[in-house]
């Protein structure tokens, strides 16, 4: 569990839920990117800059701030995406989650693939509420708005604590923390996953690696 | 276009800072992941592997699975061939083999060929089942290997390249040593990413997670272990098999409650649906009962096979084996603390082992001593006979069954011998009771001066059973252990359900522990047991028998680096000082007596006594132990000094002092000391200090434990214990004084030089007959401080043996002046000293008395003289 797990937790209008997530997740990323590494010869690095981009939101009184890359806002949004279907699709009261996991990788011996050792995982929960009428949609507009700002602040303020970050890597290792997909900026490594309700049995394949590996680990 | 004319200029030198194209940018140095140490994933199981191999090393670890392996495959396919490849009429001459050249029958003649053979295997359906099963099995445990390799391998390097330690010399790392590296590691790497620096708490808690769980089950006496069956009484019935169970149910199987290693799912630390998740608790345990029960077969023929291939031999070889005696699994979980890891547990039960087996062995039937005897009788004058006759002519060997006459006869009588006591064996199972409880640290309150009797007898030997008896059990288990999940465990569900929500904590960095894990007094402190007033513990909340205590007191022995929490350290500073102060309160009184027979006793080895300041500075080293103040005092005293003061004394000179150093000293100051001076050479001293001071944490430990026992005994009961009447006259009864004296002291002091003991024991018989002279019959008292005074006396004598020479001076006779004080300490004038003297005048002889012989009688002076003559001189001889 050698990671830090941060929770985040909001409730929105269904209508609400890909902008709200795509502020918080584009909030995290923005602190968790750096520009592009040049590498010199002497084993020196100079960092290419980044861009940020204020985005206004349509159905919440809010604007945040980005990253100005096409590619990584594709990569978000398309995740977050997904996740709003999956839980418009559920049926369910409306419960979802999704998380941000930051990893690195560890390059292991032949048998096995590479690990990847998370080391900060974000969890927003998201709570969807139905409103009547304009009125109420009014409210809460401006509600959540306001709570976002506060969530904002929160993410800044964990990331201003001077805790564990993966240590800047050389050239050879650099695909080992760094996301080098991308050719405007470069995020730590990240992972999106969502889980729609936090539904018991988590999904099949976690618990069946699981059990291999405790077995194996006996 | 008016051309101006300013003053403001490009200022041209600051484009030259920055390479041409790339402007303004900062250049970097990368820092690299300089080890691949930093960030470790699963930080449990890392630690638990790094635990696992200083003890064994590498190849060892390696070779053993190597082995494991090789051994299952052997076993199945031995009892493949036994089963199937053999003609038994041709190997018990029922049929005969037609050879035309010679008449003897080989044993190549016997196996049948190989097509008849794989024929009969073929159209076995069980064998089949049987090699399919194992076959599987050991797959698994191939790939299982393959993969502990892998790991190892990557443990090894952490230990060659972060820990900088060559394989070696890592067979004589203790665990200390290796710690206290991985904490420094933890600065520099950064492993844990939680936390700038791990504590040692932290890397116990993570080690040992699931153990304290279970610790803390067992001695809240929330697993079904404990039966009460209709003929048998009460008994404990705990295999490995149960426990492998319990884990997989708890902690790692599918659907446990755990969600990964290090937490417990969130369902579970809410109260709110509570029997919804029982319920789901006891159809999981169901289905693995079920599970179980589908198995049992496989696995009872698998228990019985390795039982059989592992145990015949010896039992063949030393029938005896079966009647010794070993420390069971429950035993281990009760006796053990929270937050020990195994090494540590395993060898305090081992100190403990031989006093527990000589108590185990005081109750004896006589009936049965005398059946065995005359069973042996007999069977041994038959099996004379037969050895005569074959010494004579060997083709008595050829009769039928005489070879196996003669194998069952030596089976028997080895068997009766076992059941004969020892002629020199001394009925006085209260000494034995406190030997044993300085080492193993726990025992129910009820034992207290009912050593003596049956059912303690019987409850002992719950936690210290026969081999035998354990051997049945594991091949019980199979059958047994559905039951217990089905119909025991499952009925628990909901405690148990609880249990895990009320006292799992969330530490940062560690994750999901055991609360009582915390070893916190105010949480689960026992009011009994010296945390009155500092407990907020419900008597749910409350460890038994003082586990938090003496846990917290285990660890914080064993680990003086570790820093605990505010309140923590005062408890524990708190205790010691007690402890100390008493001793330094005797010590003064000692003086002032106008025959200061006692300072003849600590003047004489003054040799030992420079020796023991050596040791005691090495010991500081390690030890911040906040009691100084009596040293000096005690430094007169070194052979009473002996191990209750090894830390206190000459703290402030040695402290600087490396470990090396230290111990360099101390190898210096004795003179007498040639045996560790020799073994000191240079490349042994690391790791003598180690050992020695480990060896001396352990004392400490017992004593601390034994005082806290007394205490504890004194707070629950309110007055003196009548138990020593008990004893008394139960001494009374064998009237061996001379025996005793002679087997007691002899078998603790024989494994060590004479010329240690020699000094330390001698002035003491004039030391005492004086004591005893100033005793007014206040009988009472003497009685109380005798039988805590024993508990002195013995555990350090029998600990003397271990620590090869570094204890050496402390006989049982220094220990005993000082045992008085300790007991009055606690009485409701603990501060008021002036009331010691003439206690202490009292105390002397009835705790010295009943050290030697179980049965005099503390007033009558001339035979305690004689009694502590005869003692000192067989324990000088010996």
């Amino acid at each position: 569990m050698n990671c830090r797990s941060e929770v985040l937790e909001v409730t929105v209008e269904a209508r609400q839920v890909e902008e709200a997530m795509l502020a918080l997740l584009h909030t995290i990323l923005l602190h968790r990117s750096t520009g592009k590494f040049h590498y010199k010869k002497e084993g020196t690095y100079s960092i290419g800059t980044v861009g940020t981009q204020d985005i206004d939101c349509d159905f919440i009184d809010f604007t945040f701030v980005r990253v100005s890359s096409e590619e990584l806002d594709r990569v978000i949004r398309k995740a977050v995406s997904e996740f709003k279907d999956a839980l418009s699709n559920s049926g369910s009261d409306g419960m979802g989650q999704i998380s941000l996991e930051f990893f690195q990788k560890k390059k292991s011996r032949w048998p096995f693939s590479d690990e990847c050792i998370p080391w900060e995982v974000w969890s927003i929960k998201v709570n969807v509420v139905n409103l009547a009428n304009e009125q109420e949609r009014q409210i809460c507009r401006e509600k959540v708005g306001e709570k976002l700002g506060e969530k904002v602040i929160n993410v800044v303020e964990v990331i201003n604590r001077h805790e564990y970050l993966p240590k800047m890597p050389t050239q050879s290792e650099v695909d080992n923390v760094f996301d080098t997909s991308l050719k405007d900026v470069q995020p730590y490594l990240y992972k999106i996953a969502y889980q729609i309700t936090d539904s018991l049995g988590t999904s099949v394949s976690t618990t069946m690696r699981r059990l291999i590996k405790d077995t194996l680990a006996l | 276009m008016a051309h101006f004319d300013t003053d403001y200029q490009r200022l041209e030198a600051s484009y030259s800072d920055s390479p041409p194209g790339e402007e303004n940018l900062l250049m970097h140095v990368p820092e690299g992941a300089k080890s691949q140490w930093h960030h470790i994933e699963n930080l449990d199981l890392f630690f638990q592997r790094i635990s696992f191999i200083p003890k064994n090393g590498f190849t060892c670890m390696l070779l053993g699975e190597i082995f494991e392996l090789v051994q299952l495959l052997f076993v199945v396919g031995f009892t493949v061939f036994l089963a199937n490849c053999i003609d038994y009429d041709i190997l018990f001459a029922n049929k005969f083999v037609n050879h035309t050249d010679s008449s003897k029958v080989t044993l190549p003649d016997a196996f049948l060929p190989v097509d008849v053979c794989s024929a009969r295997i073929r159209h076995n359906a069980f064998m089949i089942f049987v090699l399919v099963i194992s076959g599987v099995f050991w797959l698994h445990r191939l790939v299982k290997f393959i993969y502990n390799v892998c790991c190892y391998w990557e443990i090894r390097s952490f230990y060659i390249n972060a820990l900088k330690m060559t394989m070696s010399e890592l067979p004589y790392v203790t665990w200390q040593e290796v710690q206290a590296r991985i904490v420094e590691i933890q600065k520099e790497h950064q492993i844990c990413i939680h936390k700038k620096e791990l504590t040692e708490l932290d890397i116990y808690h993570r080690i040992l997670r699931f153990k304290n769980y279970m610790v803390a089950m067992v001695n809240k006496s929330l697993l079904p272990v404990k039966f009460r069956l209709p003929v048998l009484g009460e008994c404990v019935f705990y295999t490995r098999g149960l426990k492998y169970n319990f884990e997989l149910i708890f902690f790692w199987g599918p659907g446990s409650l755990f969600e990964n290693e290090w937490s417990l799912k969130s369902e579970y630390k809410r109260g709110g649906n509570r029997h919804d998740l029982a319920d789901r608790l006891a159809s999981r345990i169901l289905w693995i009962g079920i599970a179980n029960l589908l198995l049992c077969p496989v696995i009872l023929v698998w228990q019985i096979l390795y039982a059989f291939f592992s145990y015949t031999e010896v039992i063949k070889r030393e029938p005896g084996s079966l009647g010794a005696r070993c420390w069971s699994l429950y035993g281990r979980c009760y006796l053990r603390h929270f937050n020990e890891l195994d090494h540590e547990l395993m060898s305090r039960l081992s100190k403990g082992y031989k006093a527990a087996s000589k108590y185990m062995n005081c109750f004896l039937s006589p009936l049965l001593t005398v059946v065995a005897k005359n069973v042996a009788f007999f069977a041994g004058s038959l099996l004379a006979v037969l050895i005569a006759l074959t010494i004579y002519d060997e083709d008595v060997l050829a009769v039928e069954h005489v070879l196996s006459s003669i194998t069952l006869l030596g089976v028997c009588i080895t068997v009766c011998r076992s059941f004969i006591p020892d002629k020199h064996m001394v009925f006085c199972p209260e000494q034995l009771l406190r030997v044993i409880l300085a080492h193993i640290h726990y025992m129910p309150d009820h034992w207290q001066g009912n050593a003596h009797r049956y059912e303690t007898r019987d409850q002992f030997s719950q936690l210290f059973q026969y081999k035998a008896v354990f051997i049945l059990e594991e091949l019980l288990s199979p059958v047994v252990t559905p039951i217990i999940l089905i119909f025991c465990l499952r009925r628990k569900s909901l405690e148990i359900i609880d249990f895990f929500r009320n006292f799992t904590v969330e530490v940062v960095g560690v994750g999901d522990t055991c609360s009582f894990a915390q070893m916190d007094i105010r949480q689960h402190g026992h009011p009994a047991w010296m945390s009155e007033g500092k407990t907020e513990a419900s008597i749910y909340q409350q460890a038994e028998d003082g586990k938090t205590e003496l846990s917290l007191m285990h660890f914080a022995i064993t680990n003086p680096q570790w820093q605990p929490p505010q309140e923590t350290t005062h408890f524990i500073s708190q205790l010691k000082e007690r402890v100390h102060r008493e001793a330094t309160g005797l010590l003064k009184k000692k003086k002032k007596r106008p025959r200061s027979l006692i300072a003849n006793l600590l003047a004489g080895p003054s040799t030992l006594s420079s020796v023991h300041f050596g040791r005691d500075g090495c010991l500081n080293n390690h030890t911040a132990a906040g009691i100084g103040d009596g040293a000096s005092a005690l430094r007169s005293l070194s052979p009473i000094s002996s191990s209750l003061y090894l830390r206190g004394s000459l703290s402030a000179a040695h402290r600087a002092t490396s470990h090396t150093s230290a111990v360099s000293k101390a190898m210096a100051g004795s003179g007498t000391d040639a045996r560790t001076v020799s073994s000191g050479s240079s490349a042994w001293e690391a790791q003598l200090t180690s050992l020695v001071l480990s060896e001396y944490a352990s004392t400490e430990m017992s004593i601390h434990a034994l005082y806290m026992h007394e205490l504890h005994k004194q707070q629950s009961r309110g007055e003196l214990p009548r138990h020593t009447w008990h004893r008394q006259e139960s001494d009374e009864s064998s009237d061996s004084v001379p025996d005793e004296v002679r087997s007691e002291p002899n078998t603790h002091l024989r494994n060590f030089p004479r010329s240690h003991t020699f000094p330390t024991t001698v002035p003491s018989p004039s030391a005492i007959p004086t004591s005893a002279s100033a005793t007014s019959s206040s009988t009472l008292s003497q009685q109380g401080v005798g039988g805590f005074q024993m508990f002195f006396s013995y555990p350090v004598g029998a600990g003397v043996k271990v620590v090869r020479s570094a204890r050496v001076p402390m006989g049982g006779w220094a220990e005993d002046t000082q045992g008085a004080p300790r007991h009055h300490e606690p009485l409701p004038e603990e501060s008021s000293e002036d009331e010691m003297p003439p206690h202490i005048h009292k105390v002397n002889p009835g705790a010295i008395i009943r050290w030697t012989g179980c049965s005099t009688i503390p007033s009558d002076d001339q035979r305690n003289r004689l009694d502590m003559f005869r003692l000192t001189l067989s324990s000088s001889i010996s």
